[in-house]
């Protein structure tokens, strides 16, 4: 499981961040002594840091250039100013992504999950079963036997797959559909999601998309 | 200053010349000196009259011809007292110092106002930045709950749309400059703007369309998602009844690239388009929709204008609305690079 540090001075921001976190199934370590926040990061070791530019007694992209020295961790900074400078200089100390306040929940999730794969030193085949995934081809292979998904297809096996028997919800199918310039509505998100099961079904996997009503829909 | 001007100005020193004058003659008559003796006086005070009237008259006028020739130069006219000329006759001299006096004052009461406008501003960013803080914790307790409560995620980002425009009215008021033009991708920030919208175009049914905008624009990123987010939002107020389209598409050339918005709503009557950019204008459509404020397409035009965009606006009444960006491109950022 991915380890998610959050850096972020105001409690009920940073409670309602590691509620998200959790559900979306990664470990969340939350920073609360604001003394020394550099040496209290060095110490941890993680996966990622969401660290918030106004932090008390530090400067957040002073920090940011400091820990850069030290290590390399991926680090999403996060913050309610909202000028292009801010973003341009954080990304030049080194943030692997930036993030303004207030920010769409899922759109945050996707983002990190994005550093989170960008991170990872080997990337392991995706897999389903017995079968392996090649996202940018759009197909699924074993052995001989190949299954083709279109785009939208693709991007929800992927985001169900990611959450792999967890409930992922309609809103965050279509956020990240949207977020690859899908801009499909209701109705398509409920053919493609019919559309997928028969592939999957077709695969020798019946009802593989289970729905959860009201809740949205988990991949086992 | 004209001649004739000044003579009137001093009428009652004339008359009471002539009025000498006349007293003189019959004194003289009097004093039963010659006619040609009696003639010479009179015209030599004249002379000296005349010379003195004319010495002083001329002073003046050059004087005042400098003095208005450099307050027609000048931009600002309270700087006049910066490059005043010399005087050197008294209501001048009493005129300037009258002038630096009061020039004085006025600059003092711009300065104290514009400190307190700059400290106001500067509050305000401040407080939106800290209003943030607890809108972004309201929308994260919602996505955390159970049951996602959609009415309630409508008013907050209502809220948050609200505040903004704030921000940037004061950012597009200041005479700082906090924007940085740089290299934007074009999808990237329209993809931004059409995700900040996605549920309200889901609910509303809204059909959204891209065109040809992998492209590359000069511009700040912020700034112009807020812009974009402006009229993508008078679309979304504006829209028709059903079938709504809106669609987001750009045209490159050497010198320039368009964005182009358009939507099928119900446009823009003809007399109020000259208007539409103007603060506070809310037109008819607007008295139609409680919402409008009048001061969205005002702050576009105007963080246009900062950003070196320009803006213009197409609509017919009941059939469609096309906002149109013009993003020059900049030879020498390319020479830079």
């Amino acid at each position: 499981m991915k380890k998610i540090v959050i850096v972020e001075d105001e409690e009920s921001i940073r409670e309602e961040l590691k509620a998200l976190l959790l559900n979306a199934s990664y470990e969340v370590e939350v920073v609360e002594d604001f003394k020394d926040v550099l040496g209290g990061l060095l110490k941890i070791d993680c996966d990622l840091i969401l660290l918030d530019i106004n932090i008390p007694n530090m400067n957040g992209e002073v920090l940011l250039k400091e820990y850069r020295k030290q290590k390399d961790t991926p680090i999403i900074m996060v913050t309610s100013r909202s000028s292009e400078t801010d973003e341009v200089l954080s990304m030049g100390y080194g943030a692997d992504d930036y993030i303004t306040k207030p920010y769409n929940p899922t759109i945050l999730l996707l983002r990190v999950g994005a550093v989170l794969k960008r991170s990872e030193k080997a990337y392991d085949h995706l897999s389903y079963h017995e079968w392996i995934v090649y996202p940018t081809k759009g197909i699924l292979k074993k052995e001989e036997e190949e299954m083709i998904l279109t785009k939208n297809e693709m991007i929800i096996f992927l985001n169900l797959l990611n959450n792999l028997g967890s409930i992922v919800t309609r809103d965050d199918l279509m956020t990240d559909l949207w977020n690859n310039d899908e801009y499909i509505n209701d109705n398509a998100l409920t053919v493609n999601i019919s559309r997928l099961r028969r592939k999957l079904e077709e695969m020798g996997y019946e009802d593989a998309i289970l729905t959860r009503k009201g809740q949205g829909y988990i991949l086992k | 200053m004209k001649f004739k001007d000044y003579v009137k100005d001093h009428f009652i020193e004339i008359l009471i010349f002539f009025f000498l004058l006349l007293f003189l003659f019959c004194l003289f008559l009097l004093l039963k000196l010659s006619f040609a003796t009696n003639f010479f006086i009179l015209s030599l005070i004249t002379c000296f009259f005349l010379f003195s009237f004319l010495y002083s008259y001329f002073k003046r006028k050059f004087f005042f011809k400098e003095f208005f020739s450099i307050l027609e130069k000048i931009d600002q006219k309270y700087f006049i007292t910066e490059m005043l000329p010399t005087a050197n006759f008294l209501e001048g001299k009493l005129f300037l110092q009258a002038l630096y006096e009061i020039d004085k004052s006025m600059k003092e009461r711009i300065n104290e106002s514009e400190k307190s406008m700059t400290d106001f501003k500067e509050y305000l960013e401040l407080w939106i930045h800290e209003i943030k803080l607890p809108i972004a914790s309201l929308i994260l307790r919602n996505h955390n709950k159970k049951e996602k409560d959609n009415k309630e995620l409508e008013q907050i980002k209502k809220i948050e749309e609200y505040v903004e425009q704030v921000l940037f009215y004061v950012r597009s008021e200041h005479s700082k400059k906090d924007y940085l033009i740089h290299e934007c991708d074009l999808n990237t920030m329209i993809k931004n703007v059409i995700l900040r919208n996605k549920d309200d175009f889901l609910a509303l049914n809204i059909e959204v369309k891209t065109k040809n905008l992998n492209k590359k624009a000069l511009t700040d990123a912020k700034w112009f998602e807020y812009i974009l987010n402006q009229i993508v939002s008078n679309a979304k107020k504006y829209k028709k009844e059903k079938d709504s389209i809106i669609e987001f598409k750009a045209d490159e050339s050497d010198k320039e690239i368009k964005i182009c918005i358009l939507d099928n709503g119900i446009g823009i009557k003809e007399s109020d388009l000259p208007k539409v950019f103007e603060k506070s204008f809310t037109g008819e459509n607007g008295h139609n929709k409680k919402e409008a404020t009048g001061m969205g397409l005002f702050l576009v035009k105007k963080m246009c204008e900062q950003l070196g965009h320009t803006v213009e606006i197409e609509s017919r009444e009941n059939e469609y609305t096309k906002v149109i960006i013009t993003i020059s491109k900049n030879s020498f950022y390319n020479v830079l690079k």
